[in-house]
């Protein structure tokens, strides 16, 4: 049964196998989505341990595919959150390594390793997924991407997480998903018992999701978005400065160099906006990937995923920001300019 | 590449690079002692964290769906004395979200397999798996007290509450957490500080009276109820309460014109004393239940187990009985019987087993038969292969007797022009089943970790009660943080310093084992309590085993416990003590015959309250249960309003993960949707503005019914009310513009 699953993508019936393992869920979002998941083909590039957390969910889930793709060796830093790779994988390629462990977790999910850079993808090769999801690329390397997803419709999501720090932007073009409106009536008035019966109404809609240079556009020291900063704390103006870190120094921040690094965030910082609210103690919280932060993100973005390929519910449009001091989670529209 | 570990607690590392290196190199020779954990490795948290991480004990309750992340994420961040508990066992519908397990783990231990698999993640970590139930008398106040911090993952209420009572007594912080499909719920629970998990009233656990689910279902869960008690009846243990033929004791059937118990009409009084002689009937019927229903299993496997025998006794004699009872059908509609004959003339046989595996098509009436006959020759054959008075336990992910219920479920819906159900959804209903996926597991897990950083360094007031839900609020937050940080209610009867219930009970009707089984255990969660009326200090119920078994046949009443008198109990084990208020009520046909008051101001009793003085004691105490995670009975019905009576209820247990929810904004109503058709209340709205009015959720969600698979389903728990501000709405407060 797990070889037929090659050609399975247009069986119509579920199996027995998948019934019963994926019943919990089956009862969530029902028969129809499960079956769109079985015909999706995932790309998960940067295999560190936000990928890691984004592989596992999306495999448990049934999706048809995921590639694994990462170029990078494991390091001593993945140990704090990338469960696929195991110890003695140390100083090997990150997505071999994790194939052992991510095949376990469901048999029925083909999964590949790809080695090569990410850089030295070209159109055709995003073209063979419905999703493609990135972690750990500079700026320039997820536009450039996205400018590919996007001429060949396949939707892409760029994420990260820095420490306990995390977000994503969904670049989905124009989606079109159901979501069931309900409505409570009062059907009956009797006595003392109020009879209320919910009307659910699938209804579709189209959304418009604005590619990443809307992202790179956006300016989080206008005056119009200082307000909102401070309401929703200081988020969106770290991701800014961790971005621009990676910019300039070709890499994150290291725990090696802690202080050092620290130093450089602050200037950073202090440059883009100074006095902000985003004070040195959410500095101290983004050094390597850690476990329980990581979990939440992967969950969420993996979560954006089952949306996109089942298209069910909305996708959140379109800045996801997740706050570890509050682990507050939300949601920034992020409009084209 | 360089390694940089350290070992043990040096806790500053240099920058300069042949100092560096040196040191790497020498490191690199010790490899065995190298642990690169999170907090194994300086710089990557501050450093008063990674040595809170480094030395602090935890214990996590439940292996399940949240358990299995929680687990992982603890040990990748470095935690690395740990412990587990979970008496479950791995089911093949777990694998889709407890990622620790895979198909060869099936029917092992959900511990002792996370365990291992978490150890493949850091061979460093010391963790200790015990498959066993929390409840236990293994663990009691002095295994808490080992932990610095418990963080529970569990699918009912019962161990929660149980969990929680330990953890007050222990005064250990607890973060708890729950999920039910979509949502996910992580809150701090920390003794004088915050609100407990018994703080708050629950939502009640859906139950129905014996006269619905015996003589009038209008409902298709009814029916499944009664298909589940037909089960027992015929095949397992065979329960008080549980009786499926009709019910002539009907308040109902005898308002005019009832019928007695030998079906002829006949006129009834409809006082209350009049009717005393249906009312002793039905005393007897519970009293001798066992004898009664022993009758219908004799003459089930007297009958040899005969297909259509059976079925007509149960879908035709039973029914014409009931039409009898005329009173019933004037107001209802009545209902038809069916014929064994006419539905399988003879020959049956053929695609039978193929009708049974479509889970997702509404059988016929006819294949419903088909059903009913395969799943009967599967289950009393496994059934007489049984030794002595062993009997079968009936579990939803046992094909047969699963099909039996939908099978039987569907018939007697037919019967009474019920909608019918498919295999699948009878399946939810009948198993509570909570839906339940890996990515809200993971992000609940993940939040009660980072939350659990927050506790080692005592940072209380970032502690906040944390909501995961599908869709964003209007202030475009999904995973929403609570405003504010509840303390405890101080007429809390678990937390409170002198806790007190009323407990409104029908003392007519309501005996004394019927005190004890249903509201102190059941429903109260004490684990084998003491009572004692306060005004005479005689014994009610003992611990010890016999001394007052003379009393528990009685009623109430009987024994002058009315309106008024005041019952102090005590759990030994728990540390609990608790004073109940009795209010007399005069129980009608679809009540319950009890039910509790958490808050014992919102009646007054006629004595004084203050009066219920006790030493005290100023903590909870614990408490109870003995289902711990997950399996057993899950019962959830909140201590707080709870209620049931001869019930019946549907509760049951399953599986794993679960829950939750409640809450805030526009979610609530979600919530309340689903709950569904029990009792929709409306979420306190303080002032918050909500979206529309429509509300949008997942329909799938509607489905769950209340309870659950793994916890109670819905709305299981209910935000933490903020007694205090009612302004508190996280949404309220967060949202300025």
């Amino acid at each position: 049964m797990v070889v037929d699953m090659d050609t399975s993508e247009i069986a119509v019936e579920l199996t027995e196998a998948e019934n019963e393992l994926y019943d919990r869920q089956i009862r969530l979002w029902g028969l129809e989505s499960q079956k769109r998941l079985r015909t999706a083909k995932i790309l998960i590039a940067g295999l560190c341990g936000l990928g890691a957390e984004i592989t596992k969910n999306i495999i448990l889930s049934g999706v048809n595919s995921v590639k694994l793709l990462d170029d990078k060796n494991v390091t001593e830093e993945d140990f704090c959150s990338q469960f696929l790779a195991p110890r003695e994988s140390l100083n090997t390629n990150r997505a071999e390594a994790s194939l052992t462990r991510a095949r376990a977790l469901n048999p029925m999910v083909n999964i590949s390793a790809d080695h090569e850079p990410l850089k030295e993808k070209a159109s055709e090769f995003f073209g063979q997924f419905d999703v493609v999801v990135v972690n750990g690329a500079t700026n320039e390397e997820l536009l450039r991407i996205d400018t590919i997803c996007r001429d060949l419709g396949v939707k892409f999501i760029a994420t990260d997480v820095w420490g306990t720090f995390g977000f994503y932007f969904a670049s989905l073009q124009k989606h079109s998903y159901v979501e069931d409106v309900i409505k409570h009536k009062v059907v009956a008035n009797s006595e003392k018992k109020k009879k209320y019966e919910t009307v659910s109404i699938p209804t579709q809609r189209d959304v418009e999701y604005p590619g990443y240079s809307a992202w790179l556009d956006f300016d989080v020291t206008e005056p119009s978005y200082l307000r909102k900063l401070k309401r929703n704390g200081p988020g969106v103006l770290l991701l800014s400065v961790l971005q621009k870190f990676r910019a300039t120094h070709k890499r994150d921040p290291s725990y090696k160099t802690r202080e050092a690094d620290l130093e450089l965030l602050r200037g950073i910082r202090d440059e883009l906006l100074p006095n902000s609210i985003l004070g040195d103690e959410a500095l101290g919280l983004i050094f390597a990937q850690i476990s329980p932060a990581v979990a939440v993100v992967g969950g969420v973005v993996a979560q954006e995923v089952i949306k996109v390929v089942t298209k069910l519910e909305a996708p959140h449009r379109n800045l996801f920001v997740f706050d570890p001091e509050t682990c507050a989670g939300y949601v920034e529209a992020i409009e084209a300019k | 590449m360089f390694s940089n570990t350290c070992t043990g607690g040096v806790t500053f590392f240099g920058f300069s690079v042949s100092q560096f290196c040196n040191f790497i190199s020498k490191i690199r020779k010790r490899k065995t002692y190298i642990q690169k954990m999170a907090a194994a490795i300086n710089g990557v948290f501050p450093a008063t964290l990674q040595e809170l991480v480094k030395k602090s004990k935890v214990l996590v309750v439940g292996a399940g769906g949240i358990g299995c992340e929680v687990l992982k994420n603890l040990v990748l961040s470095g935690f690395t004395d740990i412990e587990i508990i979970d008496l479950d066992t791995i089911d093949l519908s777990n694998l889709n979200r407890q990622f620790l397990f895979h198909r060869e783990h099936v029917g092992k231990s959900k511990a002792r397999v996370a365990k291992e698999s978490a150890l493949s993640f850091n061979p460093d970590a010391k963790i200790t798996a015990y498959h066993d139930s929390v409840t236990s008398t293994d663990y009691g106040v002095n295994f808490f007290k080992k932990f610095d911090l418990v963080l529970s993952a569990l699918d009912n209420r019962a161990a929660r509450n149980h969990v929680n009572r330990m953890c007050l007594n222990a005064d250990v912080p607890l973060i708890e957490s729950g999920t039910a499909g979509y949502n996910g719920q992580v809150e701090l629970i920390k003794r004088g500080l915050t609100q407990c998990y018994e703080c708050t009233p629950k939502d009640k656990q859906r139950s129905f009276p014996g006269c619905t689910i015996r003589n009038t279902p209008s409902e298709p869960i009814h029916c499944i109820v009664w298909a589940k008690h037909l089960f027992n009846q015929l095949f397992g243990e065979s329960l008080e309460d549980e009786d499926i033929s009709p019910d002539a004791a009907d308040p109902d059937a005898k308002e005019k014109d009832g019928a007695d118990g030998n079906g002829e009409p006949k006129d009834d009084g409809k006082e209350k004393g009049e009717e005393s002689k249906e009312e002793k009937e039905a005393k007897e019927d519970t009293a001798n239940g066992n004898i009664l229903r022993i009758n219908t299993r004799q003459w089930a496997k007297d009958c040899n187990y005969d297909a259509g025998k059976l079925f007509n006794k149960f879908f035709n004699e039973d029914i014409t009985y009931l039409l009898r009872m005329s009173n019933l059908w004037k107001t209802r509609k009545a209902p038809v019987p069916v014929q064994w004959d006419t539905l399988l003339p003879e020959g049956s046989s053929g695609d039978q087993k193929d009708v049974a595996k479509q889970h997702h098509k509404v059988w016929s009436i006819e294949e419903c038969a088909q059903v009913f006959a395969n799943s009967l020759k599967e289950l009393s054959a496994a059934f007489l292969k049984l030794e002595g008075d062993d009997t079968l336990a009936w579990d939803k992910d046992d094909q047969p007797a699963m099909d039996f219920v939908a099978a039987c479920a569907n018939v007697r819906s037919h019967i009474f022009d019920i909608e019918r159900k498919s295999r699948f959804e009878i399946k939810s209903m009948a198993g509570n089943i909570i839906p339940a996926i890996a990515t809200t597991n993971a992000i609940t897990a993940g939040i009660s970790v980072m939350r659990a950083f927050k506790v080692l360094e005592a940072k209380w007031e970032q502690c906040k009660a944390v909501y995961a839900r599908l869709r964003p609020n209007a202030r475009n937050y999904f995973l929403v943080p609570d405003a504010s940080l509840p303390g405890p209610n101080p007429n809390c009867h678990v937390c409170a310093s002198d806790p007190a219930i009323t407990l409104k009970i029908d003392t007519k009707r309501m005996r004394i084992k019927e005190l004890r089984d249903e509201v102190l255990v059941k429903t109260l969660n004490m684990l084998n309590p003491d009572v004692t009326v306060q005004s005479n200090g005689s014994i009610l119920i003992s611990s010890e085993e016999g001394e007052t078994e003379s009393n528990e046949g009685k009623l109430l009443s009987e024994l002058n416990i009315v309106d008024g008198v005041i019952l102090k109990c005590d759990d030994f084990f728990q540390n609990y003590e608790l004073s109940i208020i009795i209010s007399h009520f005069d129980a009608e046909r679809d009540e319950n015959l009890f039910e509790v008051v958490a808050d014992a101001s919102q009646l007054k009793p006629k004595d004084e309250q203050t009066e219920v003085v006790k030493d005290k004691e100023d903590e909870p105490k614990s408490a109870k249960k003995r289902s711990a995670n997950g399996e057993g009975d899950s019962k959830d019905d909140g201590p707080s309003t709870s209620k049931r009576s001869r019930p019946t209820e549907v509760v049951e247990e399953d599986d794993d993960d679960c829950l939750v929810i409640e809450e805030d904004e526009d979610q609530a109503d979600v919530v309340v949707v689903a709950t569904d058709k029990l009792s929709v209340q409306s979420p306190p709205k303080s002032g918050s503005k909500r979206k529309p009015s429509e509300v949008i959720e997942d329909e799938d969600i509607t489905e769950i019914l209340e309870s659950s698979d793994d916890e109670p389903a819905g709305p299981t728990k209910c935000k933490r009310s903020r007694l205090d501000d009612p302004s508190s709405n996280p949404v309220a407060v967060i949202s300025i513009d």
